[in-house]
C-alpha cells in the first residue's frame, strides 16, 4: 500500500511491499465488451516476465496471468484442484510424487511436456539466478518419465508440497522456446505463455498490454475476450482520478485514506479483500538495544496496536496478536499477543539498561510507513528510548535492513499459500537463509519447529507446532506484530462483467469475525 | 565571431560536460545505497542469487572498471542496456521522450502568447492597476506548488466536469493535445509569471535607454518605437530565460508528469532512480545534458539573429 502524495519520493514501493507473494489472476465473471480494454491500476510495477526472475510484488501478478501451474486453487473453496497436472499420486513415504499432465498447450500451440516441466522446475530449484527457490526446498530431483508424466522426489516427506507447486513462481515455461531464443531474449517482450492469458505489448515502465491466449488449456477461459492493461501509475492521487473519471477499471492498493469517499462514489465498488497481510516492525537484534529481550519486551509492550490499526487504517484492519499473518492456517487466534501496557514496557526497560538508547526507526516514502514509523517513535519515547526517524527509498531500505544497519523499520509482508511453513521460513527461521526477515532473530528451538512442521503430515499435530512458533516468537518479540490489513481494491462499475471474484485464493483462515467477512489472499482474481 | 565558429565552440564544449557529467552521475548513482540486483530480484531471493545477478551484469567489477566499460561503449555510440528490462537504453529513452517532447512544445505555446501580453500590459504603465493585477496574480501562479495545483485541476476538469483525462499521452495529435492538456496548463501557470516579470522588467528598463531617446528625437511613433526598438531589445534576456526554462523542463518534468502519469522522460527517470537501473540514469542525464547544450546553442543563435550586435 504505498501511498505517495505528490512529490517526488515516489513511493518506496514496489519492492518494498513486504515480501509480497502471491500468484494473482484475473477472474471476469462476465464478458466485458469483446473489443474493449480492461484496464487495471497499480503501483507495482512489471520488470521482468521470466517467472523465475522475480519476487516483488508487480511481477507476480503478471506472473499469475501468463503462466499455469501444476496445480491451480479453487476460486471459491480454496482447495488446491488439477492444473496442467491432471491428476497425481503421493507415494506412502510421502516423498516421491507422480503428476499426469493432461492434453495442453502453449501459446504457440506446441505441446505442454513433462520435459517443460521437470525444466521449469529445476531452474526455479536450482538455478543461481533464481529469485525464490525456497518452495521448491525440499525436492531433490524433478524428471520426466514419459512426455506426459513427471516425477518429483523429495529429500524426506515434506507436508506443505503441493500448496507450494501452486504458488506464482512455479509457472511453467517452454523449454524449446528458452532453449532457442535464450534466456534473456525468450522473456525480454513476448514470453511463449502457459497461462490464460499472452503478452501483446510490454512497454516497460508504463504499461503491460495482455491478450487472451487462445491455446490456454482451460477452455471457455478466460471469459472476457477484452485485452488486459496493467497500468503502472506510482500517485495514489493519481490513480483514484483516474477510476473516478471513467479512464480504467480497477485500483490496487487505495490510500486508507481515500476508502470511505470512493465507498460514496455511485459508480465505483469500493472492496476491502482478505488478505494474508501482516503489518509488522522489524528489530533489529544484531545490536544494541534490540539485541536485549527486555528491551524488545519494553518495546512491544510500549505500543498500543488497536489504536494504531486504527488511526492508519481508519478502522479496516484487525490488531495483530502473532508474528504471522492472521490468515495462515494454524494460526493460533487465541493468543492474546503482545498487552499494551506502558508502565510494564518502562520497568522493563530501566531493568534492561537501554534507558536512553537511539533507536533508528527507517521509514519508506509511503503514507502508512511514515505514520507507523511517527506513532512509533512517540510511543517509544514515552517509555524513553531515544527514537530517530530516518526516510529511505526500497532501494536503501534494503541495503540497511540487509546488513542490519538499523534498529527498527515499519513493513509489512503476505503469504503465497494458506500453508504457514515458507510464512515461518520468511519471518522467524534464523537458519533458512532469511536471516528472520532480516531481524537477525535465531531461535535453534524455533528453527528446529520450523522443519518439524513440514515433517508432519497431522494436522492437529501440525497446528500444534506452528502454536508453539508463534507463541514464543511473540514472547521474545521477534518482531512486533501491527495489524492485519484487507487490500483495498476499487472497481469501476461501468464495465458490467468487470469483477476480481474476492474469494479467489479460498477462504483459507476459519475466523468467525464479522469485521473479516473471508479470509484469503485476494489474488485478485482468477481463477483461470 | 561567426556562427559557425560558435556552433564548433559548442560542440567541443559539448564532449567535456558529457565527460564530467558522465563521471560525476556515474559514481552518484554507484554509490548511493541500494543494489539492483536485490531491487530486481525482490525481498525473499537469497545472497547467493543476488550474488550471480550481480556477477551476470558485472556490478560485481570494481568500479574503475565498470566505468571504463561504460565509457568505451559510450564512444561507440552504445549508452548500454536496462539492467531491469534487458533492453537498449536509448529504445526506452525514445518510448518515452516523444510525450516530454510533446508538453514541452505544449507548454510553450500556451505561455509565450500570454506572457509578451501581461509584460507589454504590465510595462504599458509601470505600477498601473493593470501591472499590478498581473503582478498579484502571477505571485500567486509563482507560489502555488505544480503538484497541488495538479491533483487540483485533475479533480475539477478531468473527474468534476470531465472535460480533461487525468492520466497518460492519449493517440494521435488531437489525443495528445487533449491529454497534455492539463499538464501543459499545470506547468504553464508557474511559467507564465516568470517570464513575465523578466520581460516587464526589461521593457521598463528600455523606456529610458539611449536609443530609445534618439529614435524618439527621429521622430518615430511611439508604435514604431515599441515594436521595432524596445521589444526586440527586451525580448533577448527573457529568451535566454526561456532556453534555461525548456531545457528544465526537458529533464525535470517530473512532478507534473507524475500527477498526470505521463509516460515521459520524468517517469522514467523516476522509476530508474527508484530501481537502481545505473544505465538508464546515466542516460538520461546524457540525453539532458546534450538538450541543454543545444537549447543553449539554439538561443543564441536566435539572439544573434534577432541582435545584430551579438554578430558583430
Amino acid at each position: 500500500m504505498n501511498s505517495f502524495s505528490g512529490s517526488r519520493t515516489r513511493a518506496a514501493g514496489a519492492v518494498l511491499h513486504g515480501a509480497a507473494l502471491v500468484a494473482m489472476g484475473l477472474c471476469w465473471a462476465v464478458p466485458a465488451f469483446a473489443d474493449d480494454a480492461i484496464r487495471i491500476v497499480s503501483p507495482y510495477q512489471t520488470t521482468t516476465l521470466d517467472p523465475m526472475r522475480s519476487a516483488a510484488a508487480g511481477n507476480i501478478e503478471t506472473y499469475g496471468q501468463l503462466y499455469s501451474r501444476l496445480l491451480r486453487r479453487n476460486s471459491e473453496t480454496g482447495a488446491l484442484e488439477p492444473g496442467l497436472a491432471e491428476k497425481w499420486e503421493i507415494s506412502p513415504d510421502g516423498k516421491t510424487y507422480t503428476f499426469h499432465l493432461r492434453d495442453a498447450n502453449f501459446s504457440d500451440g506446441s505441446p505442454i511436456t513433462a520435459s517443460d516441466v521437470a525444466f521449469s522446475l529445476e531452474r526455479i530449484r536450482s538455478d543461481k539466478k533464481s529469485a525464490y527457490p525456497a518452495p521448491l526446498g525440499a525436492v531433490e530431483s524433478v524428471t520426466a518419465a514419459d512426455p506426459k508424466t513427471v516425477l518429483v522426489t523429495l529429500k524426506s516427506a515434506f507436508a506443505p508440497f503441493l500448496g507450494n507447486a501452486e504458488i506464482w513462481n512455479m509457472g511453467i515455461v517452454s523449454k524449446a522456446d528458452v532453449e532457442k531464443r535464450g534466456e534473456e531474449a525468450a522473456f525480454a517482450s513476448v514470453p511463449v505463455t502457459s497461462g490464460p492469458y499472452e503478452v501483446k505489448q510490454w512497454k516497460p515502465n508504463e504499461r503491460l498490454i495482455l491478450e487472451p491466449n487462445s491455446h490456454y488449456w482451460r477452455k471457455g477461459y478466460p471469459k472476457s475476450d477484452a485485452t488486459v492493461e496493467l497500468i503502472e501509475v506510482a500517485s495514489p492521487e493519481t490513480r483514484i482520478a483516474m477510476l473516478k473519471a471513467g479512464e480504467i477499471d480497477a485500483v490496487r492498493a487505495v490510500p486508507w485514506a481515500q476508502v470511505d469517499e470512493l465507498k460514496a462514489v455511485d459508480t465505483i465498488d469500493m472492496r476491502l479483500e482478505p488478505s494474508t497481510t501482516i503489518y509488522m516492525t522489524l528489530l533489529n537484534h544484531k545490536r544494541e538495544p534490540f539485541s536485549n529481550l527486555k528491551a524488545r519486551q519494553a518495546a512491544g509492550m510500549a505500543i498500543d496496536n488497536k489504536a494504531m490499526a486504527k488511526a492508519i487504517t481508519r478502522g479496516y484492519a484487525e490488531p495483530a496478536n502473532t508474528t504471522l499473518p492472521g490468515s495462515v492456517d494454524f494460526h493460533d487466534k487465541d493468543y492474546p499477543g503482545i498487552a499494551y501496557d506502558p508502565a510494564k514496557a518502562k520497568e522493563l526497560l530501566a531493568e534492561s539498561g537501554m534507558v536512553g538508547h537511539e533507536v533508528k526507526i527507517l521509514a519508506a516514502a509511503d503514507a502508512p510507513s511514515q505514520q507507523t514509523a511517527l506513532l512509533i517513535q512517540a510511543q517509544w519515547q514515552a517509555i524513553g528510548l531515544k527514537p530517530v526517524i530516518v526516510n529511505v527509498d526500497s532501494g536503501a531500505w534494503w541495503d540497511a535492513t540487509g546488513k542490519g544497519d538499523y534498529d527498527a523499520a515499519a513493513n509489512w509482508w503476505y503469504n503465497e499459500t494458506p500453508d504457514p511453513d515458507l510464512a515461518v521460513r520468511w519471518a522467524v527461521c534464523g537458519s533458512c537463509g532469511s536471516n528472520s526477515y532480516n531481524t537477525f532473530y535465531a531461535n535453534p528451538k524455533v528453527d528446529e519447529l520450523v522443519e518439524q512442521g513440514t515433517k508432519e503430515a497431522e494436522p492437529v499435530k501440525r497446528a500444534e507446532i506452528y502454536k508453539e512458533i508463534q507463541k514464543v516468537t511473540t514472547e521474545e518479540v521477534a518482531q512486533i506484530p501491527l495489524y492485519y490489513a484487507p487490500n483495498a481494491v476499487a472497481y469501476s462499475k461501468r464495465l458490467q462483467g468487470l469483477k476480481l471474484t474476492p474469494r479467489c485464493n479460498g477462504p483459507w483462515k476459519r475466523r468467525p469475525s464479522a469485521s473479516d467477512p473471508t479470509q484469503a489472499r485476494p489474488r485478485i482474481g482468477a481463477c483461470p | 565571431m561567426s556562427l559557425l565558429q560558435l556552433i564548433a565552440r559548442r560542440l567541443l564544449q559539448l564532449i567535456g560536460v558529457l565527460a564530467g557529467i558522465s563521471l560525476v552521475t556515474f559514481l552518484l548513482v554507484h554509490m548511493a545505497p541500494g543494489d539492483p540486483a536485490r531491487l530486481m530480484a525482490g525481498e525473499r531471493a537469497s545472497p547467493e542469487t543476488i550474488a550471480a545477478i550481480r556477477s551476470q551484469y558485472g556490478l560485481d567489477l570494481p568500479l574503475w572498471r565498470q566505468f571504463l566499460t561504460y565509457l568505451t561503449n559510450l564512444v561507440s555510440g552504445d549508452i548500454g542496456l536496462s539492467l531491469r528490462f534487458q533492453r537498449p537504453v536509448s529504445q526506452l529513452i525514445e518510448q518515452f521522450m516523444w510525450p516530454t517532447l510533446f508538453l514541452t512544445g505544449y507548454v510553450l505555446c500556451l505561455a509565450i502568447p500570454p506572457t509578451v501580453a501581461l509584460a507589454i500590459l504590465g510595462a504599458r504603465r509601470p505600477g498601473g492597476i493593470a501591472d499590478q493585477i498581473i503582478r498579484l496574480v502571477g505571485i500567486a501562479g509563482l507560489t502555488i506548488p505544480v503538484f497541488w495545483l495538479g491533483i487540483m485541476m485533475s479533480r475539477f476538469f478531468g473527474v468534476s466536469l470531465g472535460w480533461f483525462p487525468v492520466s497518460g499521452y492519449g493517440t494521435g495529435f488531437a489525443g495528445h493535445l487533449h491529454h497534455l492538456f492539463l499538464p501543459a496548463l499545470s506547468t504553464a501557470i508557474w511559467l507564465v509569471p516568470v517570464l513575465t516579470q523578466s520581460l516587464r522588467a526589461a521593457l521598463i528598463e528600455k523606456t529610458t535607454a539611449d536609443f530609445v531617446t534618439a529614435a524618439r528625437a527621429q521622430g518615430a511613433t511611439e508604435r514604431q518605437i515599441f515594436w521595432q526598438t524596445m521589444l526586440p531589445n527586451a525580448v533577448l534576456p527573457t529568451l535566454n530565460l526561456l532556453g534555461v526554462m525548456v531545457a528544465f523542463m526537458i529533464g525535470g518534468a517530473i512532478i507534473v508528469e507524475t500527477v498526470y502519469a505521463v509516460p515521459g522522460l520524468g517517469t522514467l527517470m523516476v522509476n530508474a532512480l527508484l530501481g537502481r537501473d545505473y544505465y538508464v540514469v546515466q542516460g538520461l542525464t546524457l540525453i539532458f545534458a546534450v538538450s541543454t547544450v543545444l537549447i543553449t546553442l539554439m538561443v543564441d543563435l536566435l539572439t544573434a539573429f534577432i541582435d545584430p550586435r551579438v554578430r558583430l
